[in-house]
């Protein structure tokens, strides 16, 4: 390994775990622990060290059922007489299950063999709440107040912080899977405005502030904008010529919420950025159709799945596609029984969705019983840090899955 | 292997030296007596007011202000200077205006239908919807009027919601009752409710007055009316919550984010509540009961049984102890710091429950409260993206709010627009604010105050996606309706869908809807920042490089700049002259996009 480990490298990190902490000495705590571990363990040698994780959210609980619809099911229109998909106008899967008909992007994904669909996946105890649910999926441990996203954790075990950017979250804001001890994840939306403005010598001067005696003598919050100012300065400039050079003949739709983040995803691949996890979101609860539901959700579901269509053509138009692999998740599915509203209400299990010329194409885990509930709601058949487990594992090659998920769970056999 | 060892000893020693270096720095710190403030609500003493606590004060319960303002509450003892913030209904607010509406609604258009869908199913059915008539049978694109009004709707209610927007900002920026608009600014994220889904800026105005209204009161009051307020009913679909088929969103969210926070009720309290709102809906603008709708039947919720109505739920929520505290700690990180704790979270929630509710009482114990003064509190809180620019813009002593550049094109930048929170959480707020790309934007866009460029300036609200622009252009240049919309390479379903051209067609509908919109809405008036930055610094009777650099220091930034960055700035100046608007311009640019001036 070679160790850059220059005073400011530190620094920036030590001042930056700080800065995530309440309480000072617990914070003194576990970066002693990091850095222990990482004594001990030294650099574990990187089997797959070309592969990308690109991870998609849907945010809003997407209705599963309407996704991948189980129409030779009597139970589900019984469940759902207005608001379900007619059996002859899903895109058949197999004899049981087809897609909903405006997913005509991941029905060519499928027959490709480069898509995989997981069956039931939650956890137990499943909360309804958003905030709550999605926030057990971000750190990958429900029913708990892990501090740190599973991605993120992920990192800290694995990747070397002193290479910049090895997680790139498009976004406004943050998302908590991706929230590290040791990495500062990249965080932009619109790469045109990532920059800063003003003349070079301002510029300079600007990027060449802090790092002396502090004016003040102690500010968590300080510490942590200083430490992300460095950050921006450093990749701002990459992003913003990656993206703006990049040109695609590839149609990634007109869901601009979803595409376009995906689109930015190609473009800072295809200019050789180290990103190793890349983390999109639909934003905004877009999911959460509670009312007359059929309408948005079609629309949402076809921007879903001509984004994700166009990103693997793309990838494989440059030439990544042997080193991109695609996870998509929502926080829950909805309540099986439609409600009064043309619309579906909070739920549990729902099916996860694995993307990439390496997936072995197919369905996996068993199909949740829609006669056997639990206060009308699916029970789940496969906990979805299985299909975390198995991206880390069978994808990007790392073996402690046990330690990273924080638990042991089966992976799925679903990489080539 | 030996250098991980030696990395790892290095690292330590360093950690450990930091924090040695802060545990003596602490012991120094001149602050020494308000060190032990933090997590004590007794009130301050009049002997410790000083200048600096005043401008805090004023950051918190407003959005800043000049050196002069600051000196006004500092010459107060605090309870005055606490109660001239606080008891705002005492003070005369005449500059103050109404919004005014540009009157794009008209009869026709309500109840506005739920989607394109549904009103090309209702022009198909009726022959005419949204007040216009589809064309006669066998006509080309027969329902083409119909999907047009459609789209002016959107488009002409977007404007009218950015019209809004900015004329709460010149509220907060203009008003002599600052608090007023904070806590409506709170409320407004607490009982988050968005334009982009309700889609009647009308319901928005109301909600914003009635928030406005009880800003200060009783959070039964507030309460009251957000679950009859028409903007909420229809963002948490209330009015899709019938007796048959209970609709669980409005009640969940009522419980997890209103009142009582996650893990304090079950779910089934949830439906029971749910099924006690049931026929709560609006009819447009108006409350309206609807009794066919409501489930008179027994419920049991929290502990209680009864055939309990709405009321009754309130009721119940606000004998809850955990009540006063989930919503005073709320209230404590929006004006105090991001983390409350546990015994300032019991006692903030039982005084507040024991006055009834009173939120000025509660707030105004917060701002008289030592903790609130203490290290841990100063200079330790994010500015959200609203507070950011309505500070900025307050501390250069501006009259009007500048809207060139547009106000909710540089908050929407960084993450916050007025009336449209991301979701029914509101803003997360606190450092989830920045990113590298936030924190880059949040300087930059002073540069586009600083140095506002009128000439080549876009408005918003006459602006149209690229998209449309080039329906309008194509037909300019001779091209008829199905060339000129033609989009995509059709490999994308939703392409191809768009392009489809039958009985209407979707991207011209966009395209004179915008055209409509930009007809009936009043415009926004476009004006620069006006203030001289030569004026205050003669005001502040600096005469060198050192003196300019300390006086906007001080002006603008809560914690003192390092004597290195000081130094960076005060060689900036030199070759440039301090009675230069535009130098100084420049140096004020560098300073508001400090990692500092991220702070309140």
């Amino acid at each position: 390994m070679t160790c850059h480990c220059s005073r400011r490298d530190f620094l920036a990190r030590g001042l930056y775990g700080i800065g995530l902490g309440a309480a000072l000495p617990v914070f003194l705590d576990r970066t002693t622990a990091a850095l222990t571990a990482q004594a001990l363990q030294g650099t574990s040698v990187e089997t797959h060290p070309e592969r990308i994780l690109v991870v998609l959210e849907l945010s809003g609980g997407n209705d599963g059922l309407n996704t991948v619809v189980p129409f030779a099911d009597p139970a589900y229109y019984r469940a759902r007489p207005r608001i379900g998909i007619p059996a002859r106008e899903v895109l058949r899967i197999d004899d049981h299950f087809g897609f909903h008909p405006s997913m005509v992007g991941f029905e060519r994904l499928y027959k490709d063999g480069r898509m995989s669909i997981v069956h039931g996946c939650g956890y137990d105890h499943p909360s309804l709440s958003h905030f709550s649910s999605m926030s057990y999926w971000h750190t990958g441990v429900p029913n708990a107040g892990e501090p740190l996203g599973w991605l993120g954790r992920l990192a800290d075990d694995h990747l070397d912080p002193s290479t910049r950017n090895q997680i790139v979250n498009i976004g406004t804001s943050q998302s908590l899977a991706v929230r590290s001890g040791k990495h500062s994840p990249l965080v932009f939306d619109d790469p045109s405005r990532f920059r800063r403005d003003g003349t070079d010598e301002q510029k300079r001067l600007l990027a060449a502030l802090g790092g002396g005696a502090a004016g003040s003598p102690e500010n968590a919050t300080l510490d942590f904008l200083a430490a992300t100012a460095r950050n921006a300065v450093d990749s701002s400039d990459f992003v913003r010529q990656a993206s703006a050079s990049y040109r695609t003949p590839v149609d990634y739709g007109i869901g601009n919420a979803f595409g376009g983040g995906l689109q930015r995803v190609a473009a800072l691949i295809k200019a050789g950025m180290k990103t190793r996890l890349y983390y999109v979101s639909y934003q905004g609860n877009a999911f959460d159709t509670h009312v007359q539901q059929g309408d948005v959700h079609s629309r949402l579901l076809m921007y879903t799945a001509d984004a994700v269509r166009a990103f693997l053509d793309d990838v494989a138009r440059i030439g990544r596609a042997d080193d991109v692999a695609v996870m998509m998740f929502t926080e829950f599915g909805r309540r099986v029984e439609e409600n009064g509203s043309l619309g579906t209400d909070h739920g549990t299990a729902t099916p996860m969705f694995l993307f990439g010329k390496h997936v072995k194409g197919g369905l996996y885990g068993r199909p949740p019983s829609l006669t056997d509930l639990d206060e009308g709601n699916f029970k789940m058949t496969t906990d979805f840090r299985s299909v975390y487990a198995t991206a880390i594992k069978e994808w990007l090659g790392y073996d402690d899955t046990d330690a990273i998920l924080k638990g042991r769970f089966q992976t799925l056999g679903a990489f080539a | 292997m030996l250098r991980a060892n030696r990395r790892f000893v290095r690292g330590l020693v360093a950690a450990i030296s930091v924090y040695l270096a802060i545990v003596v720095a602490r012991a120094q710190s001149p602050r020494t007596s308000s060190s032990a403030w933090a997590d004590d609500l007794s009130p301050i003493g009049a002997s410790d007011w000083n200048a600096e606590r005043a401008a805090h004060l004023l950051e918190r319960a407003g959005f800043g202000g000049t050196p002069e303002d600051i000196a006004r509450l500092a010459s107060l003892t605090p309870l005055q200077a606490v109660d001239s913030l606080v008891e705002y209904q005492r003070v005369d607010n005449a500059r103050a205006r109404p919004f005014e509406e540009s009157g794009v609604w008209d009869a026709g258009m309500d109840p506005f239908p739920p989607s394109r869908a549904e009103a090309v199913r209702l022009g198909r059915e009726r022959g005419e919807a949204l007040g216009v008539k589809a064309l006669p049978a066998g006509s080309p694109r027969r329902l083409q009027p119909v999907v047009d009004k459609f789209f002016y709707g959107l488009r002409a209610n977007s404007i009218e919601t950015q019209r809004l927007g900015v004329w709460w900002a010149d509220r907060m920026l203009t008003t002599s009752r600052p608090l007023e608009e904070k806590l409506t600014l709170f409320w407004h994220g607490h009982f988050a409710t968005g334009d982009a889904k309700v889609r009647d800026y009308r319901m928005m105005l109301r909600q914003n007055e009635m928030l406005r209204r009880n800003a200060a009161g009783r959070l039964r009051d507030l309460l009251a009316g957000i679950l009859e307020d028409p903007a909420m009913l229809v963002y948490l679909d209330n009015g899709e919550n019938v007796k048959k088929h209970p609709n669980e969103n409005f009640g969940r969210e009522l419980l997890e984010l209103f009142t009582m926070g996650v893990g304090n009720y079950s779910e089934r309290d949830v439906r029971e509540a749910a099924r006690a709102f049931t026929g709560w809906t609006n009819d447009v603008l108006a409350f309206k009961m609807d009794k066919d709708q409501h489930d008179y039947g027994e419920k049991t919720f929290l502990g209680r049984t009864g055939p309990l109505d709405g009321a009754d739920i309130i009721d119940t929520i606000l004998k809850q102890n955990v009540t006063g505290e989930f919503v005073a700690a709320k209230m404590y990180r929006f004006f105090v710091r991001d983390d409350i704790s546990p015994p300032v979270k019991s006692e903030l929630g039982r005084g507040f429950s024991a006055s009834g509710y009173d939120v000025r009482a509660l707030v105004k114990r917060i701002f008289m409260s030592r903790d609130f003064y203490s290290p841990a509190s100063v200079a330790t809180q994010i500015k959200s993206p609203v507070v950011l620019v309505v500070s900025t813009y307050r501390k250069l002593g501006l009259r009007e709010l500048p809207t060139i550049p547009d106000f909710g094109r540089l908050t929407g930048g960084l993450g916050q627009t007025l009336f449209d929170p991301p979701n029914v959480a509101g803003w997360a707020g606190g450092r989830t604010w920045i990113t590298p790309a936030t924190l880059l934007q949040r300087g930059n866009l002073f540069r586009d105050v600083l140095f506002a460029d009128a000439k080549n300036f876009r408005a918003p609200d006459r602006l149209m996606p690229p998209t449309y622009a080039r329906v309008g252009e194509n037909l300019a240049k001779g091209m008829n309706i199905t060339e000129a919309t033609k989009e995509g390479t059709g490999d994308a379903e939703s392409n191809a869908q768009v392009d489809r051209d039958e009985d209407y067609n979707t991207r011209y509908a966009s395209y004179r809807g915008y055209m409509m919109a930009f007809e009936r809405t009043k415009p926004i008036p476009r004006r620069v920042a006006d203030f001289s930055l030569v004026s205050i610094v003669a005001a502040a009777h600096a005469g060198t490089a050192e003196a300019v650099v300390d006086a906007f220091a001080r002006r603008f930034l809560r914690v003192p700049l390092s004597s290195k960055d000081r130094a960076a700035f005060v060689e900036f100046m030199r070759g440039r002259s301090i009675a230069s608007e535009p130098d100084l311009r420049e140096l004020l640019y560098l300073i508001l996009s400090t990692p500092e001036y991220q702070l309140s």
